[in-house]
């Protein structure tokens, strides 16, 4: 359940650290995003001299939350953090490398390159 | 569709209950239901919780070796559907189950027969040095079944100067 104002960790080596999540992208109204959603986010901490910088809005997909995931098989999968990875605009990671288990959602909503890349797919 | 177990009690998860728990490092944690998972975020040692397999495993409650317990590993290659292997694998099951749930039955009441001579050994010593409490002293006397029986044991005693009666 991540809403505006989140602030999550950034599961890929695209040189941002924390990211701050400005809005959901779906619906005008939409509360929350979970996973497999894209957000709009602000970089709120990013290694230093790097292309991404502080203070510039990228678009993410959130990998993990904290809030349960429910599949319709009944398995409810929950993670330790909240976690994006940065996108472009057409869905491809800007990173190289993925951290952290995935959940099969993503390849669903075609984030097949992130899946891809991904250490481990739950 | 595969049955897990769980990681604080070492109960079988079946589909659809529980929660699955991904820590940052992808360690996957199972959980058999919430109240597995509430002691998991208290941060308790299931080897220290006592209803727990992990605890009755270390402190000898449990059956801990066997050889029943190698048919029961995990495998990750699928095997390829044979209608034989299939049937034969499920008489397999049942009887090794069978067998591991009789070993581990005798493994317990092993465990408990020393308690249980000890309670009877109790038992009769009360019994013996209590029975007062049960039947009046004129009852037992008459009632001769009721008590133990009486064992009449010769005590020498030295006849010296001070034992032998007053003579009046």
């Amino acid at each position: 359940m991540i809403q505006p104002q989140t602030h999550l960790n950034v599961a890929d080596n695209s040189r941002a650290r924390e990211l701050m999540c400005i809005r959901v992208i779906g619906a005008s109204n939409r509360r929350y995003a979970h996973i497999g959603d894209v957000i709009v986010a602000v970089i709120k901490e990013a290694v230093p001299n790097t292309p991404l910088e502080r203070s510039e809005v990228i678009t993410a997909v959130i990998i993990s939350t904290r809030k349960e995931l429910k599949r319709d098989n009944g398995m409810i999968i929950r993670y330790d953090d909240n976690a994006a990875v940065v996108i472009d605009q057409e869905g491809n990671p800007k990173g190289t490398q993925i951290f952290g288990a995935i959940a099969r959602e993503l390849r669903q909503l075609n984030f097949t390159k992130i899946v891809s890349l991904a250490p481990e797919v739950l | 569709m595969r049955l897990e177990k769980c990681w604080f009690c070492s109960s079988t998860v079946y589909p659809g209950h529980g929660i699955q728990f991904v820590r940052n490092d992808a360690k996957i944690f199972r959980f058999c239901r919430s109240k597995c998972h509430k002691n998991f975020k208290m941060k308790r040692n299931p080897r220290k919780v006592k209803w727990t397999k992990a605890y009755r495993r270390l402190h000898g409650k449990d059956m801990t070796h066997d050889s029943t317990f190698e048919f029961e590993r995990k495998r990750n290659r699928p095997e390829r559907y044979d209608r034989n292997l299939a049937e034969n694998t499920l008489k397999a099951i049942k009887k090794i189950d069978k067998i591991r749930s009789d070993r581990a039955s005798d493994h317990i009441k092993n465990r408990l027969k020393t308690g249980k001579v000890q309670r009877q050994k109790e038992a009769r010593k009360q019994l013996e040095q209590g029975i007062h409490l049960v039947k009046a002293p004129h009852a037992l006397a008459q009632d001769s079944s009721l008590c133990l029986p009486k064992i009449k044991v010769n005590v020498s005693q030295a006849q010296t100067e001070e034992n032998q009666p007053m003579e009046e």
